[in-house]
């Protein structure tokens, strides 16, 4: 059994955890293989425990997140150790991390110039994120696009990307693609994680300046479709879009504000994922 | 005698107030407790300026620093949102953190609020609930036996929360359970609160605070992980000592209300964990509890309060302390009589929830 913790260095923020779970020792060395490991003694910003949810409870046995001595959501079946401790720890890290803007985006790079993908839940950003990377593009991140307020760049935090139902297939048969075992039946339906490449692994401490902002929004079948947006109408949608604009208060509005200026904004519907790829790499060309 | 203290607490209780030099690890260890136990915007006030932070420690702290001033922007909105409602027909008592703010108590920077706790007197109970109901606030759902348990048994209303905002409002007419063994008459502490200026409400007396802090700490609530409730206590006793005679009025006051217990438990634990300066032979000029009741609760209340090692789920006598603290309360609030029906009450329906409805997740909405 294990008892010291694991602590994984994801760029701006560490998370180490601990478990007796064999099972989910092997689903982390699945996807956190390329990370390398970190001294546990040291300093993370996140650190949980992934127990047994009721030790004498001998059918359909459970899996706990617990941080700092309390259980923040209910328990998972125990075979889903991975996505209980990638979803709790996202929310972990977005309670945690309000020193920078976090956006709800990907974040992908080429020459340390940022492309920020902002989007809902089921536009299709981890999708396209995952695509753009496989397509040669530098992973910052997918679920947290973390802005820091004072330099006005973009710091990668490099989880591994969520991805949900028919992606998993879309973006499983590249084969460059590395995914983690499929979870059937979660609450968002079939889970994989998709692991990044290891070039952007090895680059996670490096920041990249935000130059282009496309809201992404897939819809089967829809012609490629691609509308500018104003300064300041892509500010509002920034602050919409991320986890803390309003806990940051002034500090949250300047945000926005100056990334809206430091940018260009467009808005793209897309129903073909390489059409999507090819536009957008035009695009970055043009106002890079 | 003092129950002691793990040189980590007593770290972070330091902490609190002055700033600390001390390595990453036992930095991560106290914003681990300081989570766990809320005090982590106290922290980060206390050590805004502590040139010996390491960067990630600061990060953390700049973080609970924001969530912190968001809320208390919150709060400070919903008090003027309720300002336009105090037409001063009647005196509205701001209490706790509420009160703490707008009387820009130090100990109140970093000090987040989950509420809005104002007292009014009974007579005009109705009416402020009504009035915030016309102005649009919603009483929370409840079912009619819940909603009952508030109105007759309790002293506060059913919380109230005005559709998308932040913080709930809480309506008091008294601070003490009116089926509680300590309960008195609350006219008297609206006979000695004290007008705030530039604001329509007016907030208890210094010693009344303290009374108030005392009871809601010892009397009135889960003991679980509530050490902050302490450093309260600690922190305004430390603002009202400054003046003269509050000493005298404080035990005086402890006396006339019947509150001579609670703050003896109150006074107890703040100089133990925060060493707060007593006056000479305060605690002994208070008649306190019984010598077993006092060596109980030396042994349940730190178990109870103070945080555990943040790496594991709480031991089995942290559950028994927090269990029995929890069932002193309840005895506490009501007679034996009412409170075996009531409880079994709350058991059954929990009971006939857990078959009929499948357990729900716990809120994702805020990631």
């Amino acid at each position: 059994m294990r008892r010291s913790h694991r602590m994984f260095d994801l760029g701006a923020a560490r998370i180490a955890v601990r478990s007796p779970i064999e099972s989910f020792h092997q689903q982390l060395d699945l996807v956190y293989r390329d990370y390398g490991e970190e001294d546990p003694a040291g300093f993370a910003d996140v650190r949980v425990a992934l127990l047994p949810g009721h030790p004498l409870r001998l059918w359909k046995r459970q899996i706990a997140l617990w941080s700092e001595g309390s259980r923040p959501f209910e328990p998972y079946p125990v075979g889903s150790g991975l996505p209980l401790f990638e979803w709790g720890g996202n929310w972990l890290l977005a309670q945690r991390l309000n020193a920078y803007l976090l956006l709800h985006a990907g974040v992908l790079a080429r020459n340390d110039r940022a492309l920020i993908l902002p989007a809902a839940p089921g536009s299709g950003k981890s999708t396209l994120t995952c695509a753009l990377h496989l397509a040669g593009w530098r992973f910052l991140s997918d679920e947290f696009g973390v802005l820091d307020p004072d330099s006005g760049d973009l710091l990668p935090l490099l989880k591994p990307a969520a991805l949900k139902n028919r992606s998993i297939g879309i973006i499983g048969q590249h084969p460059r693609a590395r995914l983690g075992p499929v979870f059937h039946g979660t609450r968002k339906g079939d889970v994989a994680h998709f692991v990044p490449l290891r070039d952007s692994i090895a680059d996670r401490h490096r920041p990249a300046r935000p130059r282009l902002i496309i809201f992404p929004r897939f819809r089967d079948g829809a012609a490629l479709c691609c509308t500018p947006i104003h300064t300041a109408d892509a500010a509002m949608r920034l602050g919409l879009n991320s986890f803390n604009y309003r806990t940051l208060g002034t500090v949250g509005f300047d945000a926005v504000v100056r990334l809206a200026r430091a940018t260009r904004a467009f808005e793209l519907e897309y129903g073909d994922l390489s059409a999507a790829i090819a536009h957008i790499d035009a695009l970055f060309a043009e106002h890079a | 005698m003092k129950p002691p203290l793990s040189r980590e607490l007593q770290l972070l209780l330091r902490a609190l107030s002055a700033p600390l030099d001390t390595d990453i690890t036992t930095w991560e260890r106290l914003l681990r407790l300081a989570r766990m136990t809320a005090l982590h915007g106290r922290l980060a006030a206390a050590n805004r300026d502590n040139p010996t932070l390491p960067a990630p420690v600061r990060r953390h702290l700049l973080s609970a620093e924001r969530v912190c001033a968001f809320n208390n922007q919150m709060l400070r909105a919903e008090l003027t949102e309720l300002a336009a409602l105090c037409d001063g027909s009647f005196p509205v008592l701001v209490v706790k953190g509420g009160a703490y703010a707008l009387q820009g108590q130090r100990f109140a920077r970093g000090r987040f609020v989950s509420d809005v706790d104002l007292l009014v007197p009974r007579d005009h109970l109705r009416a402020m609930e009504q009035g915030l109901r016309a102005a649009g606030w919603v009483p929370a759902q409840l079912d009619p036996y819940d909603e009952r348990y508030y109105r007759d048994w309790s002293h506060e209303t059913p919380p109230m929360r005005f559709p998308g905002r932040f913080l709930e409002v809480d309506l008091h007419h008294a601070i003490t359970p009116v089926t509680g063994s300590l309960c008195f008459d609350p006219a008297q502490l609206f006979d000695a609160s004290v007008l705030l200026a530039d604001s329509p409400f007016r907030v208890l007396s210094a010693e009344d605070q303290v009374l108030h802090a005392c009871v809601h700490c010892f009397q009135d609530g889960d003991l679980a992980l509530r050490v902050r409730e302490v450093v309260d206590i600690d922190g305004l006793v430390r603002a009202a000592a400054t003046q003269d005679g509050f000493w005298k009025r404080l035990l005086e006051r402890a006396g006339q209300l019947g509150l001579q217990l609670p703050l003896w438990y109150g006074l107890h634990f703040a100089h133990a964990w925060m060493e707060t300066p007593l006056a000479p032979g305060a605690l002994d000029a208070l008649p306190g509890p019984s010598t077993l009741s006092r060596s109980l609760m030396d042994r349940l209340v730190p178990l109870a309060m103070l945080p555990h090692d943040p790496d594991h789920p709480p031991p089995a006598p942290v559950r028994v302390a927090r269990l029995a603290m929890l069932a002193r309360y309840h005895l506490q609030r009501m007679p034996p009589s009412m409170l075996v029906p009531h409880l079994a009450r709350k058991a059954a329906l929990r009971l006939r929830g857990r078959f009929t409805r499948t357990p729900a997740q716990k809120t994702e909405s805020q990631p």
